[in-house]
């Protein structure tokens, strides 16, 4: 799914790549604030490369890998990130 | 003595490092959140003492345990700081090192982990990141103890050797502002010379454990006003205006220039065996049956396969050879009959009947144990959270309740892990229903009687219903009685590592000292008080038990108890008793049967209740109060009274309608 961004190029959501796809996080401003601090800690920032490991079943949680590590979100806060194709 | 203080992001080894240099046995695991309060010990070789603190990522705690890590560096001021440093995760552990430098206090860095880095072909060069630091820097794996008397002799050296002169330039706005903000700190003597750089950093940062330990000081109002002023400063050269996020982007820069020179990860690779693991363990179709299986297994193996065999050996031992050499002992020594009877039927009785299921509680800790040294926690709360998310909880929450399995003190303090407030309250209230060790003993006797061809079955059913119940529970309390904020899931998923035996040995041995331990104090007592007040009554010692203090005590609630089935004396005094600690229920039943062993008791228990009685028996026993532990620890870490009542009051009011729904409805449809 695209989602409109204020200018005109579209953006994707994280939480709508398939396992293997690899990205880069594009803007994380719409995440909840404790999501994103607590991301900011394990170093997810804009401009981290992500890969999208696994989605659990009936909507369960997204893991991705981002400099090494492994990290479990929920769906809905994925497609609430931003990414871009590398 | 000098105090070194351990500090370092979640899940790096502080633990286990501790547990090097100091010979405890500290529980360590593998997730994030392992150790949620300070736990102090003393050096080997009498070098002072050394504090165990939770991770943390940066100084500014987001979760309860990373509040104790920071508020102990504000408030009880170490001589000098262990940092620990995941050597396959450098560029985010500098963050909280950067922070720690600025802090200004003699540091050493323990870099840990090097073996799993390099397995990855991450290299890390110690010595040049030691020069770019300015602080000793030492190479270790905590877990096989490499590096530790490196670290020990570097401790000691430590308070000479000169402070670092690592510094960040902040750029002209922020290192203004800090001039101003440090004359304002000293003019005040609001905070001690060597950390006013430091103090206003924080200030500036946003840290609230900083600012809390100025409150009172009538600095803060200016340093306030220095503060808005900054950012708007900051916002005029066009650079980015918040300056938090200032700060984080100018050490982020500075964290890259360190790991160009000291970090070379250019031919890193993946777990590619934590990679395989995880596509069967947290398959989107097979990873939440292969964890109920998994589940299935370990009660399997408490219970069935190995436990109850176990289990009678000890019982023929306890019950048999001891107590008949203590009978001929006391015998010997021309004991009185009633310090004959105190003795056998009062304490061997009460606490060998508790004792003799110290294989199962043994059994089930090392499995629970195995469980957390590998990693696979991490991944429980994984395939949980679409669950979770559903009756309104974060998936960690299966973190503390699966503790709870073993012991649910621990387990309620393990919910400071979690973010939200609502989350750990939540999680707080509902531990008390999953079925901890001390329940075991009440079940492997009542299935041991009644349902002994599918004991792990039944048992397991138990254990499940105290779990569903939860869910439901979590679903209607926080529908009712919690705002309505929706609770956050971010879990980060360690590496699998194969549990060394004897870290399992000792962390099973940890937690079944606390069992022994309170077989020799709570049970005991109990025992003796039990046994007193079942032998006395309003005539004086030496009644028949049924005219017994206990027996009118237990009398008074067989009333109510009459529509669950089970309204009997005995069954009544049982479940008073039983708020002590739930061991005590069996106990209680061994001396007010008056048998010699297991196989006697289960004949008395076989004659007192039918099936459909014992069942609803086991599942108010299950449900219906937090023992006093577990009180103690809800009062504790929700700071109120009322929470703590009232996770009293529902868990009785839960149980009673449970077990009438058992006994009614069982009857009903013809169980009787």
């Amino acid at each position: 799914m695209l989602l409109k961004h204020g200018s005109d190029h579209h953006q994707l959501a994280l939480g709508h790549m398939k396992p293997g796809d690899t990205v880069k996080l594009h803007a994380l401003h719409r995440a909840s604030p404790l999501l994103r601090r607590r991301l900011r800690d394990l170093g997810v920032t804009e401009g981290s490369v992500l890969k999208v490991l696994r989605l659990g079943p009936f909507g369960g949680p997204l893991t991705f890998e981002c400099v090494g590590q492994h990290i479990g979100i929920r769906r809905n806060e994925a497609n609430r990130m931003e990414v871009a194709p590398l | 003595m000098s105090e070194v203080a351990l500090l370092g992001n979640p899940n790096t080894g502080k633990t286990s490092l501790f547990n090097m240099l100091t010979r405890s046995y500290e529980t360590v695991g593998n997730w994030s959140g392992v150790t949620v309060e300070k736990k102090v010990g003393v050096l080997r070789g009498g070098g002072g003492r050394i504090v165990d603190l939770p991770g943390l990522y940066s100084l500014l705690p987001l979760t309860e345990d990373e509040g104790v890590a920071a508020r102990f560096l504000m408030e009880e001021s170490p001589a000098s700081l262990l940092n620990i440093v995941d050597a396959s995760q450098l560029e985010r552990n500098l963050y909280l090192t950067i922070q720690l430098l600025e802090c200004g206090r003699p540091m050493l860095i323990g870099l840990n982990m090097v073996d799993v880095a390099r397995s990855r072909n991450i290299t890390v060069d110690a010595a040049l990141l030691q020069q770019e630091l300015g602080v000793p820097v030492v190479s270790i794996v905590a877990r096989k103890g490499t590096g530790c008397a490196d670290v020990l002799q570097a401790l000691g050296g430590l308070a000479q050797s000169e402070k670092s002169n690592f510094r960040i330039d902040y750029g002209p706005v922020i290192e203004s502002s800090v001039t101003r903000m440090s004359e304002r700190l000293s003019q005040a003597a609001a905070a001690s010379s060597a950390h006013i750089r430091w103090t206003a950093l924080q200030l500036l940062e946003g840290n609230e454990a900083v600012r809390s330990s100025l409150s009172g000081s009538d600095v803060l109002g200016d340093l306030d006003d220095l503060i808005a002023e900054t950012s708007q400063q900051l916002g005029l050269t066009g650079e980015e205006s918040d300056v938090p996020a200032y700060l984080r982007k100018i050490r982020t820069e500075r964290i890259t220039r360190i790991c160009a020179v000291a970090l070379d990860r250019s031919a890193q690779r993946i777990h590619t065996a934590t990679e395989r693991i995880d596509a069967i363990l947290t398959h989107r179709i097979i990873g939440i049956p292969l964890f109920l299986a998994l589940m299935f297994l370990i009660f399997k193996l408490t219970f069935d396969w190995l436990g109850s065999l176990l289990s009678d050996q000890l019982d023929g031992l306890i019950s048999g050879t001891l107590s008949g050499w203590i009978s001929s002992a006391l015998d010997g020594l021309g004991a009185s009959a009633f310090t004959h009877a105190l003795v056998v039927d009062g304490i061997v009785g009460g606490v060998g009947g508790v004792l003799v299921f110290l294989p199962q509680i043994c059994i089930l800790f090392l499995l629970i144990s195995f469980i957390e040294d590998s990693g696979y926690m991490a991944r429980i709360t994984l395939l949980m959270d679409r669950t979770m998310e559903a009756v309104g909880l974060s998936g960690k929450a299966f973190i503390p309740f699966i503790i709870g399995f073993g012991c649910n003190v621990p387990a309620i303090m393990a919910a400071r892990t979690m973010e939200q407030r609502k989350d750990r309250l939540l999680t707080t209230l509902l531990v008390p229903l999953m079925s901890c060790s001390a329940r075991l003993p009440v079940y492997a006797l009542f299935a041991g009687v009644f349902f002994a061809s599918d004991q792990a079955l039944v048992v397991m059913g138990l254990y499940l219903m105290g779990m569903v119940l939860a869910l439901a529970l979590a679903k209607l309390f926080s529908r009712t009685l919690m705002k309505s904020e929706p609770s956050l899931f971010v879990v980060e998923l360690p590496p699998y590592r194969m549990p060394q035996l004897l870290s399992l040995l000792r962390m099973t041995w940890e937690k079944v000292k606390g069992f022994l331990r309170k077989a020799g104090t709570i049970i005991l007592a109990g025992s003796v008080v039990i046994w007193f007040l079942s032998n006395t009554g309003p005539s004086g010692f030496g009644v028949n038990m049924n005219d017994s203090f206990l027996a009118s005590i237990g009398g008074a609630l067989s009333g109510i108890l009459v529509p669950l089935g089970f309204g009997t004396w005995q069954a009544g005094a049982a479940l008073i008793t039983g708020f002590m600690a739930k061991e005590v229920v069996v106990s209680t039943m061994n001396i007010i049967y008056q048998v010699p062993d297991m196989a006697g008791l289960e004949q008395q228990v076989a004659m007192a209740f039918t099936p459909l009685q014992a069942f609803s028996f086991i599942a108010f026993i299950l449900l219906y109060i937090p023992c006093l532990a577990t009180v103690g620890v809800i009062r504790k870490e929700t700071s109120s009274w009322r929470w703590t009542f009232f996770s009293m009051g529902y868990s009785l009011v839960l149980a009673y309608m449970v077990a009438i729904i058992i006994y009614q409805g069982g009857r009903l449809i013809g169980l009787a």
